[in-house]
């Protein structure tokens, strides 16, 4: 058996909680997308998965094994923060992708940030956000890996990059893979997801097929959100 | 193509494949693009494609060919089948609201007539 | 491993870059003030060379484990001992190879100074020259020097992870407790304690083998090996107690990590 499974797993920091026995099961070859406002555990959640934070109880599996350092090979996590070095040029960053992940295509990457005018030789750090964004997400889509976790892969990019990166993302659908999205813009990705996963304050809501939802609830995903979570 | 998402997606796309079929934009023994590529061309989620191909392959209306890639029918019956059904629901449909709106039967036929000609007179 | 050391000096290569280029022209610059310039320079550019050093390895390590490219490096698929092992030995590289760029500063100003003095310097023989003039001004020799800076460097390291230690406890087993960085903190004044406690009874212990020397050697007047087989026992303890630490911080970042 492989894919995602996450078991009563629980976040605690001193001065809150960040999840509450969450359990989910993710499958292969399914785009999901993990919704709620800020707060709501989403990003803890993806780092726990990443491997970047430890939980405080709970298990995760991923292809039935145990979290650890091996485990990350499973996973491409693309987070919010601005995490790349920023001394570095974009050429180099893949250089360094190509050295630490034997799954980076690197080829693929380079081709594909040309297609979409990703200047090769410019520093990370003069790059604009929506460059930035687009970097990001080639990177961590560029892995031939099992596990994809976007957090908010559209945030601070202008809507013609959006188009650029949802089409990406779209073309990284597999089989065998799973990808996860998180985002507020619930209205531009929802038809490109599978299922929908609520988190509220750090609790699953719910976890449905959108396209069931849409049919039982005579409502987009988008209006469903805002019914749950108010307007966010 | 442009989606409402409130009403689930996988059945707007059927009906695009339908009316594209009867209208002739798409021709008996056509082939369409594979469930991947479709579902990049319509930016939509790849599994929702799939369902699309697999309930009209129901309804006979694609099939598959082993290895070559999803056809629309080559059976006349077929489309002419799927023409009537469509045609028989707008109908359906119209004299449901007609109804509802006072009209009897003679007067939804004589509104049919009135409006055919205009339409006809324009075009 | 060798990517990972590889990168830790790619990431810095343009600063150790610039500070060396800085540390010659002041070398230069000095120069010109004659013998007396050249031994200011040494003296100068050994705190410089140190301070830079200490900095330099405690802020690359620290970056990681508190700014957001931190991620970079720990979304790899790497044990975290992996990780610690190449930062220290990554670490010991960079220390080995600042010695040895003083040290060839020491033969250029030493056989600066010799010329300086008037006398003649066969640049084939550089060293021997500079340990003469050495030996005749100071009474040691370019060995001494060389043992010292390696006792030095053996020092800075083990104190480096110490250092490391307390950042890798901030980040794991304190991350998320209020008053984290001060616990921390008095973890590594704890730590530092103890150790100093450990050297002082190691060197209680360690009197017969120092006395074995001494009568070895005459009074006053150590060779460079002498000097070494003195500092020797010092050294080991640097470095089990570096290994120690590392040991340590790599368990913690395997276990308990929270970036």
């Amino acid at each position: 058996m492989s894919g995602l499974i996450i078991n009563e797993l629980t976040k605690k920091y001193y001065n809150k909680i960040a999840l509450r026995n969450v359990s989910l099961n993710f499958e292969q070859g399914k785009i999901y997308g993990l919704l709620g406002p800020n707060g709501s555990g989403k990003t803890t959640l993806m780092k726990v998965v990443a491997g970047l934070h430890k939980q405080t109880s709970g298990h995760v599996l991923i292809n039935d094994q145990v979290l650890s350092y091996k485990t990350k090979s499973y996973v491409s996590y693309m987070s919010t923060e601005n995490y790349l070095y920023s001394s570095f040029k974009v050429v180099d960053i893949l250089k360094f992708y190509k050295d630490m992940y034997k799954d980076f295509r690197y080829d693929y990457a380079l081709n594909l940030l040309n297609d979409i005018n990703v200047k090769l030789d410019y520093k990370v750090s003069n790059l604009s956000s929506g460059e930035t964004a687009k970097l990001k997400t080639v990177i961590a889509l560029s892995r031939d890996t099992d596990i994809y976790l976007l957090d908010e892969p559209l945030n601070g990019v202008d809507v013609l990059a959006r188009d650029t990166i949802m089409d990406i993302i779209a073309k990284s659908y597999g089989e065998n893979k799973i990808i996860i999205i998180s985002t507020h813009l619930v209205s531009e990705i929802e038809k490109v997801l599978d299922t929908v996963v609520f988190l509220k304050e750090g609790a699953v809501e719910l976890f449905f097929d959108a396209e069931e939802l849409r049919q039982e609830r005579q409502m987009s995903v988008e209006g469903i959100y805002k019914e749950v979570f108010g307007n966010d | 193509m442009e989606f409402n998402n409130n009403i689930p997606i996988y059945l707007q796309v059927i009906d695009k494949i339908k009316q594209d079929i009867v209208s002739g934009k798409l021709k008996p023994g056509d082939k369409m693009p594979s469930s991947r590529e479709y579902s990049y061309e319509l930016g939509i989620n790849f599994n929702t494609v799939a369902r699309v191909y697999k309930e009209l392959e129901n309804e006979q209306i694609l099939f598959t060919k082993r290895g070559l890639g999803t056809f629309i029918t080559e059976s006349r019956e077929q489309i002419e089948d799927l023409r009537y059904r469509m045609a028989k629901n707008l109908i359906v449909s119209f004299i449901e609201g007609m109804k509802q709106l006072g009209y009897s039967k003679k007067d939804m036929i004589k509104f049919i007539e009135i409006e055919n000609n205009n339409i006809e007179r324009i075009e | 491993m060798i990517s990972l050391i590889k990168y830790e000096f790619i990431r810095k290569y343009k600063l150790v870059s610039m500070i060396l280029i800085t540390i010659l022209a002041l070398n230069l610059l000095l120069l010109t003030k004659g013998a007396g310039g050249s031994m200011l320079f040494l003296v100068v550019s050994l705190s410089a060379l140190f301070v830079f050093y200490l900095v330099d390895i405690i802020k690359m390590y620290s970056d990681d484990l508190n700014k957001k490219t931190g991620y970079m490096l720990f979304m790899t698929p790497n044990s975290g001992y992996k990780i610690i092992w190449a930062k220290l030995l990554a670490a010991i590289i960079e220390g080995a190879g600042l010695v040895l760029i003083y040290f060839i500063f020491i033969l250029i100003n030493g056989a600066y100074i010799v010329v300086s003095m008037g006398d003649q310097i066969d640049y084939s023989q550089i060293v021997r020259g500079v340990n003469q003039l050495l030996s005749g001004t100071f009474g040691f020799n370019l060995g001494h020097v060389l043992v010292l800076l390696i006792a030095v460097l053996a020092f800075l390291i083990a104190f480096i992870t110490t250092v490391y230690t307390a950042m890798t406890i901030r980040k794991s087993i304190f991350s998320e407790i209020k008053f984290g960085g001060l616990f921390s903190f008095i973890i590594f004044l704890l730590i530092n304690w103890l150790l100093s406690l450990v050297t002082d009874k190691f060197h209680d212990i360690m009197t017969p083998y120092y006395d074995s020397i001494n009568a070895v050697s005459n009074a006053g007047n150590i060779s460079a090996g002498g000097l070494a087989l003195i500092l020797l026992p010092i050294i080991s303890v640097f470095i089990i107690q570096a290994i120690v630490l590392t040991g340590f911080s790599g368990y913690l970042l395997e276990k308990k990590i929270n970036l």
